[in-house]
C-alpha cells in the first residue's frame, strides 16, 4: 500500500516536473520547417522588427555536425504578421541533413530581445516515407541496382508464382531486417564486433528462410513445388543481404529498418510481378528464335530498368 | 589481451544462445508442420539409377 502510494505521488510529481520544464525546453530551441529544397521558415511567437529581419547578416544558418561551415542566406522575408520569417538560400538545401538556425540579438519593436535559436530537419514520417518510396521505386533494387537477379528471372515465368515469391521474399526479408537490426545494435555493436556482420546476417536469414520453407511445404505445396529451388536461394540472395547492411551503416533505428525492408520487399515483388506479365505475354509471341528463352528477358528488364529511370528525382515532400 | 577475451567470449556466448534457440524452435516447427512422405517413393528412388 505504501510503495504504491508512493510510486504514485513520483509519477505525479515527475509530470509536474516535466510540465514546469516544457515551456523552457520549448524556449531554448525552437522548431522551423523545409519550404521547397531553398528556404527555411521559422517563427519567432512575438513580432519583430522589420529592418532587422531583412538583414541576412543577422542569422547563421548551419548544418548540425560543422557549425563553422555558414550557409550563405540570400534574402529574408517577413509575413504581414512580422512574426514568421522565410529564409532564401542559393544554394539548394539537403533535406536529408539536420540545419540549425540562429537568430542573432533579435529586435521587437526596437528593443533586443535576444538570440534564439531553431532546428530544422524533416520530420520522422517523411524520413519514413522517403526511405520506403526510396527502397521501393526510386532506387528499386532490381532495376535500379541489380540486385538479386537470379530469383527475378527464375521465378517471374508464370504470374502467380510471381506473386508467391513476391509475398514469401517479402516475409522473410522485414522478419530478417528487425532481426538483424536487433542483433547488430545489441551484440555486435555493444562487443565491437562489427566484422561479423555479414556472417551473422546471412546465418539469421537461413534461419528465417528454412522457416518459411518448413511452412510452406506444409501450407502451400502447389506453390512449394513451383518455387522450387528458388526458395532456398533466398538465403544467398543479394537484396535481403543489402538491406540489413545498408540499415547497419545508415545507422537506422528499428522503425526506419522494417519501413526500408518492407519497401525492398514490395519493390522486388512489383519488379516479379512486372516481369512475370511480360514474360506470360511473351510466351504466345513470335520472338526471332536467337532471342528465345532468356535473352529477350534480359532485354525486357533493361527496358523496365529505363524505365525506372524516370522514377529518379521523384520527391513527395 | 583480457579485452580479447571477453570479446571473444561474449560474441561465442551470444551467438552460441541464439543459434540454439533458433534451432530449437525450428526444429519444434519441422515436427509441427511434418509432411508425411511415403517410404516407398525414397525405396523405388534410391533402385533407379537417378541419371536424370
Amino acid at each position: 500500500m505504501k510503495t504504491s502510494k508512493f510510486l504514485i505521488t513520483a509519477s505525479l510529481s515527475l509530470i509536474m516536473l516535466l510540465l514546469a520544464l516544457a515551456p523552457v525546453m520549448a524556449e531554448s530551441v525552437g522548431h522551423g520547417s523545409f519550404d521547397k529544397d531553398k528556404a527555411i521558415t521559422i517563427s519567432f511567437g512575438i513580432p519583430v522588427d522589420e529592418a532587422w529581419a531583412k538583414d541576412p547578416s543577422n542569422f547563421d544558418v548551419y548544418e548540425k555536425p560543422d557549425p563553422d561551415i555558414k550557409l550563405a542566406v540570400d534574402s529574408v522575408e517577413l509575413d504581414p504578421r512580422r512574426i514568421k520569417a522565410t529564409l532564401q538560400f542559393k544554394e539548394p538545401l539537403n533535406l536529408a541533413a539536420e540545419y540549425m538556425v540562429d537568430a542573432k540579438n533579435i529586435a521587437s519593436d526596437g528593443k533586443i530581445v535576444g538570440t534564439r535559436q531553431f532546428s530544422v530537419k524533416k520530420s520522422e514520417t517523411q524520413v519514413l516515407f522517403g526511405l520506403l518510396l526510396g527502397a521501393m521505386l526510386i532506387s528499386n533494387f532490381v532495376f535500379t541496382k541489380y540486385l538479386g537477379l537470379c530469383i527475378f528471372f527464375g521465378v517471374s515465368q508464370k504470374k502467380d508464382t510471381a506473386i508467391g515469391m513476391g509475398i514469401t521474399f517479402t516475409t522473410v526479408m522485414v522478419l530478417s531486417a528487425i532481426m538483424c537490426w536487433a542483433l547488430y545494435t545489441f551484440v555486435l555493436q555493444p562487443f565491437n564486433l562489427s566484422f561479423l556482420r555479414i556472417i551473422v546476417f546471412i546465418g539469421t536469414v537461413a534461419i528465417f528462410v528454412q522457416a518459411v520453407d518448413t511452412m510452406l511445404r506444409k501450407v502451400n505445396p502447389y506453390l512449394f513445388k513451383r518455387l522450387g529451388v528458388y526458395l532456398v536461394l533466398i538465403t544467398t540472395n543479394c537484396i535481403i543481404l543489402a538491406v540489413p547492411l545498408e540499415n547497419a551503416d545508415g545507422s537506422h533505428g528499428p522503425i526506419a529498418s522494417f519501413t526500408y525492408a518492407l519497401g525492398a520487399g514490395v519493390g522486388f515483388a512489383i519488379a516479379l510481378f512486372l516481369m512475370a506479365c511480360v514474360r506470360e505475354k511473351l510466351e504466345v509471341s513470335r520472338v526471332p528464335p536467337v532471342f528465345q528463352g532468356l535473352p529477350i528477358a534480359f532485354i525486357v528488364a533493361g527496358l523496365f530498368a529505363l524505365a525506372f529511370l524516370g522514377f529518379s528525382g521523384l520527391a513527395i515532400f | 589481451m583480457d579485452n580479447l577475451w571477453t570479446t571473444a567470449l561474449a560474441g561465442l556466448i551470444a551467438f552460441a544462445a541464439f543459434g540454439i534457440i533458433c534451432g530449437l524452435a525450428l526444429a519444434y516447427a519441422a515436427q509441427r508442420f511434418a509432411v508425411k512422405v511415403d517410404p516407398k517413393i525414397e525405396a523405388v528412388r534410391a533402385c533407379l539409377p537417378g541419371a536424370n
